[in-house]
């Protein structure tokens, strides 16, 4: 049996400002340190991604998937999504075209086999 | 029975915006498919014209022509393939003695008309732009693929790797439906999965995965891991490590996503680049025999044998 965390939206800050990106991925390490299994959904409101998006949005996943979590980003667009799909980001990350219906969506992994019998007591 | 051809290519504007006659299709533009098919009715004189020239330059070629003693002119305003067999077009012409002939497929006029030294001399004005009037039907039922998007670029592709059409991919067949140029370099470790081309001078490094349905033009590099499903490689295109190409096609920097319709700079990402052209070759020189660049220009035809279109080393 399997249990999902805390469901936590943010907004992925914009190229170029460091200072808050340097902000959302501590609130992020954060969110990964004191929850089990959180899923955190992006919201990338912005049309184009550039360089810098990709590695917070990397360094997102790195973090939240030591709690055994799971990143989701909503609302991407369509220039967004070709670029997550082209890195292949969509293979770590699950991509919605709004937040609204990346909530409540099971994103959960595919458990292991190996896992199977593991409790969520057990994990945490 | 003296004939001239005039082929009127896209425009340099529409051409970057859209899937263009000027794009290889398996190592051969379609103007060199369109210039090949000419040959073959051996043309006395062939020109070949950019659109955005002056409509005039264009109109004293015909009217020249015409007073030298070409007795009809074919003109073909390029902006899409089609196999038409132009010696049944003439006879057509021949048999209703139509001063013009268009010709037609299901979906309307394909740019291609043959037009009587006659009907040039008494108005060439209005016989540049295709006439309406005064013109009759062919009616041509074979294959035609507009080149109005990426999307039918994507069409022509495969259906030439499928044996749909007529092309033939500029290349040896290594497998089933896999071509590849025999100066490509294609690492031992590279997967070929089903029907693709790999055209001249272009690199596969280690890893890399090429889906069928594929091609890669020539001088191009794909790096280590890349895989391309469903996916076309303009030529001179450099692309990054580890990416997967879905349904998409890459010219240098800019990818043409054909599932989400919408284009993308890949430059600013280091995910692509616009690699260096060869001087040594393109794709026009193999049919032409020469390049073309300047806006109008009459190259006399000889008749040419399938082995005469190799590679310049």
């Amino acid at each position: 049996m399997t249990q999902n965390g805390p469901v936590v939206v943010k907004q992925l800050p914009e190229s170029g400002t460091k200072q808050r990106r340097k902000e959302f991925l501590a609130e992020v390490r954060q969110l990964a340190h004191q929850s089990y299994r959180p899923q955190l959904i992006v919201d990338l409101p912005f049309k184009k991604i550039g360089p810098d998006t990709l590695d917070l949005l990397l360094s997102c996943v790195e973090q939240v998937e030591k709690s055994e979590g799971r990143v989701s980003v909503a609302g991407a667009s369509p220039e967004a999504a070709v670029i997550l799909e082209l890195t292949q980001l969509t293979s770590v990350v699950h991509v919605f075209p709004s937040v609204s219906e990346a909530v409540g969506v099971d994103v959960s992994y595919p458990i292991d086999p190996l896992d199977q019998g593991d409790s969520p007591d057990m994990v945490a | 029975m003296e004939l001239g051809a005039l082929v009127v290519t896209q425009g340099q504007n529409v051409a970057e915006q859209t899937g263009s006659s000027a794009w290889p299709v398996l190592g051969r533009t379609v103007l060199d498919q369109w210039v090949e098919r000419v040959q073959t009715l051996g043309v006395g004189t062939l020109s070949v014209v950019d659109r955005e020239a002056s409509a005039s330059s264009r109109i004293r070629t015909m009217v020249d022509w015409a007073k030298g003693g070409v007795e009809q002119i074919l003109l073909i305003l390029l902006g899409s393939y089609a196999e038409v067999d132009f010696a049944d077009l003439i006879r057509f012409h021949h048999q209703g003695q139509n001063q013009v002939t268009r010709v037609f497929d299901s979906l309307g006029p394909l740019g291609v008309s043959l037009l009587d030294r006659h009907t040039i001399l008494k108005d060439p004005e209005r016989n540049e732009l295709l006439p309406t009037r005064h013109s009759s039907r062919y009616d041509f039922l074979g294959y035609s693929v507009r080149l109005s998007s990426p999307g039918a670029y994507r069409k022509l592709v495969e259906d030439a790797l499928a044996g749909r059409c007529g092309i033939q991919p500029n290349g040896l067949e290594a497998g089933n439906n896999v071509w590849i140029h025999p100066s490509a370099h294609v690492d031992p470790s590279v997967r070929l999965e089903g029907s693709c081309y790999i055209g001249p001078y272009t690199r596969l490094n280690p890893g890399v995965v090429i889906g069928s349905g594929s091609s890669v033009e020539h001088n191009c590099d794909i790096d280590i891991g890349t895989s391309l499903e469903r996916s076309s490689l303009l030529p001179d295109t450099y692309v990054a490590p580890g990416l997967h190409v879905r349904n998409s096609v890459v010219n240098g920097t800019r990818l043409e996503n054909l599932d989400r319709n919408v284009s993308v700079d890949l430059g600013p990402l280091g995910l692509a680049s616009r690699r260096k052209p060869l001087t040594r070759y393109s794709a026009r020189t193999v049919a032409l025999g020469k390049e073309i660049h300047e806006p109008c220009v009459t190259i006399p035809i000889k008749r040419r044998s399938a082995d005469q279109t190799t590679l310049p080393n």
